[in-house]
């Protein structure tokens, strides 16, 4: 038995609520270091889209190893070097569409492998994670769209999907698209009484019987084709009954109390991602779930910075306006970027490390610049998949980014014998 | 395939439709882009189509053994891969896959290496440009669906449109994911997926509509009205703001008289001399020094936060007591209000709809003038919603004048849960996100001048509003549903009953499945037991009836690999879903119970109907805005300072003027090709205005004669596809280059392809938009499709990036020697044209090639499937029927629900 789910039956027997952090003062630290169990390990993956501006991010190739200058783009991570490593060489070899930074970023999936269809995608990195890392907390993980109100993601770089993520089927998977949507779904208590809940939830059960009984129904007779369409009202369903069953499990559990205040609504860009990253810490200190994706907002963000250029301009850089722009975007990002390690860093655990120390935070697209796919821009911070940090690491050209994707997972535990097109872990990463 | 090598068969094809069908087809065939299909096209109206090969070109093969072969041929092998006897055809995933590496390595300039013999520019093109294209038929053969139609869901409109057939309600669905996957029309079933959230939205948004439903079903309808005079608003708040300001002038005056006073002090003499010279220039600025002058009293004093806003406060007041004073004397001010454009407090006139009035259809009357001192380009109103965020609903022109003033009549939805108060204002007072909108700058320009403001343009007598009115079909529904309610006996039969009735009309006339009712049933039940009144706990399985498979799926039953005629009712359902986007109506169900729908002359007729239909408009709209990709419209923000008359109610305009040209086409059986050119625009007052042709008033869109020189007339004229060839601020020659090249002459470009090195050579240097463009022609990969892509561009130069004419290009950083715009070009391989006009009528006498990409896509909205190659002889049978009827546009449509394949799953 792991460590969370005994702390969640203790927090159960205690039968009453008890927010983590409170834990320490119970004498927890002490109920846990006696059986010296390993933290849980936790992930987020942060996908710009649109790539960089390569000149000014990359760090010199000639530079490999822990002796490396950090490039401008990366500047503000200086403080965070030996917590982190710069990856080049890694790309996904099936991407082919020029605008599309995300789509296929944490899967490695050629879309057009499903004979008669023209797209086709596979589970992402993360949604392969959650079988591990998504068991134990109220959610099993969580999904984070940059809010552009106007814009739909085809547009900003980020290509097809709902989110990063995309589920076992290669299906979607949706996402929330501001702090206050998450901030709300984490600490805003039910506002039903306890015994109401436990009746829903019963009824519940009647409810997905009914739809499933028709949705049976509808299945006999259509073509397989058709079939598998309505899978996918099968699969929701199902995961409705999983949630059900967590709720369940839950339902005596209140929810934490927020650390931090309620976000306000409408925020964009700059200020959107700096309450996301706020949120993530806060939802990894009350452990409420430990797998995050986020699609980061992308014009909303340039807009939010002060950019005069339009964003697909920005991103068809040359020297002069453009350009500063988008250098002017890479800081901005790594500086958020670095604002969520310092605060990574500065939770600790009972034990006295930090959640950092137990997290694999990935920051990165599937476009490295312009309508470039290959070399894809990849940093991967934290300790929580055991990888060699503050290293420069260069990987032979065209190696699968799903080979990252593999050596992660196997480091945070996932016994997965591949994902996507991988052919091997990251040796490089090896400490 | 280049169009411009196609001439021969377009006359060809004409003469010999009266040959018959086949040798329309085989005709048709030799103009599609993919020789092979010729063989297939003639067989296919009685055979399912084979599937089609992708093959470079032979004569390729020369280009392998010139550059490649040497290291990847019989003796080297590198990266084993081997170029010499590889097979030219691309038939398998794993080929497709090959070749893309191939091309990929080529592209992105890796291949051949530096160091290697390398290409000549214009053969290089020519190779990429062919591997190009035959991916592109690779792909499109590889993921080919072989016509099969994957099961719809309902989309997000369909949803809603079937929400308000069902329960007579408006629900509001962008809570829902948007649908379709970018490159898809929204009713392709392969890209509309469902997850978890989705169910529980469906459930959350069914059981709100049900409880609207109920509710306004019970009710009483009764008419509420009410009626505001504007001074009413105006007045009262002019003279509040006076005397707020007369008495902030009073009070600033005591304040700095006694700061004065105080620095007049003889221990004060030093600082006061030193403060007094340090702001010699703004003397009100001394004033901020208070507390340095000793005895001096705090503004606080005398009613301000600080010396800051005191100053600010005070300055003011010189700017708005004249302004009030001047509105004051305007002639009708104390009957109606004039509308401001800044500063002063009145830029609105309120409309309040009473919270207690329920949710509906209302009409709002507001009473206007324009003013004879207002200019023409003012005489607009906004009509606004005030809550969550202000957004213009709808824009007038306003045509009363002072002696005569004019009623204008709206019609508006309130929401239960929306906004209650709305406002007019004058045109674009509303800003873009970015800053003050144009009024702003009308303003500024004004005050300048006269230290008042430009003259009013506009006067609102009084407004009001009235209702709710009950839309007859929606008087019906409610009623029905009045007598369902009322008959209701709460027990378990008579929940039975209720179910059974509401589901066979949820679920378009088939029956529910008994296991599904039995367990709705038993919800019932169970709600009942947990204490809820019988009606509530009804509420509970009608909900799920909305949110279950039956309802949400378009469901077609039927056997793989084999090809079944659809029932009437599932012929009723497709066809409503298409020309509607809702489930079937009473007539239809019941042609289709009588067997009576497949019958040809009976579907035409039905055709007809649903076209003549203003519902009609729910295919129009989605369908026009996503054939021609006009959301890219809304990708960016117009710069207002560079455009201050392309404001957002004439951006809304000028993509109205392409939805209602299509309309009108479709109602007069106007032929397709009006969209490349015609001497009409179809257009109101306020585009009329935007493009200054004169004589036409009015917020109604109606013909308008176009002199012979006029660039406007057709698709290329219409400011809505212009600006979106632009970012904002520059056109885009590309973007307008691609865009014609997809839509008006059918010959897509391929996806701009990865990991291309970027041209940087004249980044930076004062260049024209044309030279700067023809960096792209020094690269054979980018060449390979911007020889094709930029000259239609330059055609279109004349336009700027919101489709204004004009002749200099006035970009700060084009030397000015250069800024007459060269709008000459040529055609890739075609014919070449001096300026905009001869470049049209060249894209116009390609009708053929625009038809076929309309065809194409009429096929994917109206099948809900991507076009794929087994549609080929389904286009050219609707592109054969059509052309015989000068390309009416109903014919297309006509030909197309008359097809097998419509009838067919």
């Amino acid at each position: 038995m792991n460590t969370s789910l005994s702390r969640r039956h203790f927090l159960r027997a205690a039968g009453s609520v008890i927010a983590l952090p409170a834990l320490e003062s119970l004498g927890f630290r002490a109920f846990t270091a006696e059986k010296a169990v390993s933290r849980p390990k936790r992930m987020i993956f942060l996908g710009f889209g649109f790539g960089v501006t390569q000149e000014t991010w990359f760090p010199d190739v000639k530079q490999i190893g822990a002796e490396y200058t950090l490039p401008e783009g990366l500047a503000p991570l200086a403080r965070h070097q030996k917590d982190f490593s710069v990856i080049q060489g890694l790309s996904n070899q099936y991407s082919q569409d020029a605008h599309w930074g995300s789509t296929f970023w944490l899967t490695g999936a050629n879309r057009f492998s499903e004979p008669g269809q023209s797209f086709h995608n596979t589970i992402s990195a993360d949604q392969a994670a959650v079988a591990k890392l998504g068991q134990d907390t109220r959610f099993s993980s969580i999904q984070l769209n940059g809010g552009d109100p106007d814009l739909v993601a085809h547009h900003q770089g980020h290509g097809p999907g709902l989110s990063l993520s995309w589920d076992a089927g290669g299906k979607p998977v949706a996402g929330l698209n501001s702090p206050a949507q998450l901030f709300h779904k984490m600490f805003s208590e039910e506002p039903m009484p306890l015994a109401q809940r436990q009746a829903l939830l019963a009824q519940e059960r009647s409810v997905l019987d009914a739809v499933l009984s028709d949705a049976k129904q509808l299945q006999r007779g259509l073509t397989k084709n058709d079939n598998d369409k309505i899978n996918e009202y099968f699969q929701s369903i199902r995961e409705i009954e999983t949630r059900i069953a967590r709720d369940e499990q839950w339902l005596g559990v209140t929810k934490p109390k927020a650390p931090i205040g309620e976000p306000a609504a409408n925020l964009h860009g700059k200020e959107e991602v700096k309450l996301m990253y706020d949120l993530m810490v806060a939802a990894f200190q009350t452990d409420s779930t430990r797998v995050f994706t986020y699609r980061q907002p992308a014009e909303a963000f340039t807009k939010s910075i002060g950019a005069k250029v339009a964003l697909h301009d920005m991103s068809h850089y040359a020297p002069g306006e453009r350009m500063l722009a988008s250098q002017a975007r890479d800081r901005a990002q790594s500086e958020l970027f670095a604002g969520l390690l310092d605060r990574l860093k500065f939770v600790q655990e009972t034990d006295g490390s930090s959640l950092l120390d137990h997290t694999c935070v990935v920051y990165g697209s599937n476009l490295r610049t312009v309508h470039n796919l290959d070399n894809c821009p990849t940093v991967v911070a934290g300790g929580g998949a055991g990888i060699k940090l503050g290293h420069h690491v260069v990987a032979q050209k065209n190696t699968p980014l799903c080979n990252l994707w593999l050596t992660l997972l196997r480091g945070v535990g996932v016994e997965a014998e591949r994902h996507g097109d991988s052919t091997g872990v990251l040796k490089e990463m090896a400490v | 395939m280049n169009p411009w090598l196609l001439n021969l068969p377009k006359f060809g094809f004409f003469s010999r439709i009266q040959g018959g069908l086949w040798a329309a087809l085989a005709a048709l065939s030799a103009t599609a882009s993919f020789p092979a299909q010729a063989a297939t096209a003639s067989k296919a109206s009685t055979e399912p189509a084979t599937p089609l090969r992708a093959e470079l070109p032979t004569q390729h093969r020369a280009f392998f053994e010139s550059y490649c072969t040497k290291c990847h041929g019989p003796e080297k092998q590198k990266g084993k891969l081997r170029l010499d006897d590889i097979s030219l055809s691309v038939d398998t995933l794993k080929q497709a896959d090959r070749w893309a590496k191939i091309l990929n390595s080529i592209n992105s300039g890796e291949m051949p290496p530096e160091d290697a013999k390398q290409p000549e520019n214009n053969a290089k093109a020519d190779f990429l440009d062919a591997l190009s294209q035959t991916m592109v038929t690779a792909r499109k053969a590889l993921s080919d669906q072989g016509g099969n139609i994957t099961v719809r869901r309902l989309n997000r409109r369909e949803y809603q449109n079937t929400l308000r057939e069902l329960l007579g309600v408006e629900t509001d669905v962008a809570t829902l994911p948007s649908d379709g996957g970018g490159e898809n029309f929204d009713t392709v079933g392969s890209a509309l997926f469902m997850s978890a959230d989705q169910f529980l939205l469906y459930r959350q948004l069914g059981r709100k509509a049900l409880d609207q439903s109920f509710k306004a079903a019970m009710a009483k309808t009764e008419v509420h009205k009410a009626h505001f005079e504007a001074e009413a608003e105006t007045i009262p708040m002019i003279e509040r703001s006076m005397a707020e300001f007369v008495s902030i002038r009073k009070r600033h005056t005591k304040w700095t008289r006694q700061v004065d006073a105080a620095a007049r002090l003889p221990e004060n003499a030093k600082i006061a001399q030193e403060l007094r010279e340090k702001h010699k220039d703004q003397s009100e600025k001394f004033y901020l020094n208070w507390e340095k002058i000793q005895g001096a009293p705090s503004p606080k004093d005398f009613g301000f936060p600080d010396a800051i806003d005191a100053n600010m406060m005070n300055g003011r007041w010189e700017n708005y007591i004249p302004q009030a004073a001047d509105y004051l004397t305007q002639p009708k001010a104390k009957t109606g209000t004039y509308l401001g454009v800044a500063n002063l407090n009145h830029r609105w006139v309120s409309v309040p709809v009473p919270k207690e009035w329920p949710a509906g259809e209302y009409t709002v009357r507001a009473r206007l003038a324009c003013t004879e001192e207002g200019p023409v380009d003012r005489r607009f109103v906004d009509f606004l919603s005030d809550y969550p965020s202000s957004q213009v609903l709808n824009t007038h022109q306003v045509t009363g004048t002072m002696e005569t003033p004019q009623i204008l009549e709206i019609p508006i939805h309130i929401d239960a849960e929306g906004g209650r108060r709305f406002k007019f204002a004058e045109k674009a007072i509303l800003g873009n996100a970015d800053g003050m909108g144009p009024a702003g700058q009308l303003f500024r320009a004004g005050f300048q001048e006269n230290k008042i403001g430009p003259d009013y343009a506009v006067w609102v007598d009084w407004v009001e509003v009235e209702g709710p009115f009950v839309p007859p079909h929606v008087a019906q529904i409610l009623s029905a549903l009045q007598t369902q309610i009322e008959q209701f006996q709460p027990d378990d039969a008579g929940a039975r009953r209720f179910l059974s009735d509401f589901a066979s009309r949820a679920l378009r006339g088939r029956p529910i499945p008994t296991e599904f009712l039995d367990k709705l049933c038993k919800l019932y039940h169970l709600r009942v037991t947990a204490g809820d009144a019988p009606l509530e706990a009804l509420k509970e399985p009608l909900t799920l009836v909305l949110a279950s498979p039956s309802f949400l799926y378009l469901t077609e039953p039927a056997e793989d690999g084999k090809t079944r005629q659809l029932t009437d009712l599932e012929l009723a359902t497709r066809l409503s879903f298409f020309l509607w986007s809702t489930p079937p109506d009473a007539e239809l169900l019941a042609l289709a119970k009588k067997g009576e729908l497949q019958k040809p002359a009976m579907l035409a007729q039905q055709v007809e109907r649903l076209l003549a239909d203003p519902r009609c408009v729910r295919f129009i709209k989605p369908f026009v805005l996503q054939w021609l990709g006009l959301s890219r419209l809304d990708f960016f923000q117009f710069n207002t300072k560079l455009y201050p008359d392309y404001d957002l109610p004439t951006k809304a305009a000028s993509r109205d003027e392409v939805i209602e040209t299509f309309a009108y086409l479709l109602k007069k059986r106007g032929s397709l090709t009006k969209l490349l050119k015609s001497d009409f625009a179809f257009i109101n007052g306020l585009l009329a205005n935007y493009y200054k042709i004169p004589g036409v008033f009015g917020d109604e869109f109606r013909e308008v004669a176009l002199p012979a020189d006029s660039p406007r007339g057709g698709l290329l004229g219409m400011a809505a596809i212009l600006a979106m060839g632009s970012n904002g601020e520059q056109t885009s020659p590309v973007e307008r280059g691609a865009w014609v090249l997809r839509k008006l002459l059918h010959e897509p470009p391929p996806p701009a392809p990865a990991n291309v090195p970027q041209l940087n050579r004249l980044a930076g240097k004062p260049l024209t938009t044309r030279e700067r463009i023809a960096q792209h022609q020094e690269d054979a990969q980018c060449a390979q499709c911007h020889r094709k892509i930029d000259p239609i561009g330059f055609g279109l130069e004349n336009f700027d990036a919101v489709g204004k004419w004009r002749t200099v290009d006035l970009r700060p950083d084009v030397p000015k020697q250069n800024q007459n715009i060269d709008p000459s070009g040529a055609f890739f391989k075609g014919p070449a044209f001096r300026d905009f006009f001869e470049m049209r009528d060249l894209v116009a006498a390609k009708p053929e090639r625009f038809a076929r990409g309309f065809t194409e896509a009429l096929i994917e909205f109206g099948l809900g499937r991507p076009f794929g190659f087994s549609d080929e002889p389904l286009a050219a049978n609707v592109l054969a029927s059509a052309s015989q009827k000068d390309f009416a546009l109903p014919e297309f449509i006509h030909a197309l629900v008359a097809s097998k394949e419509f009838h067919s799953k």
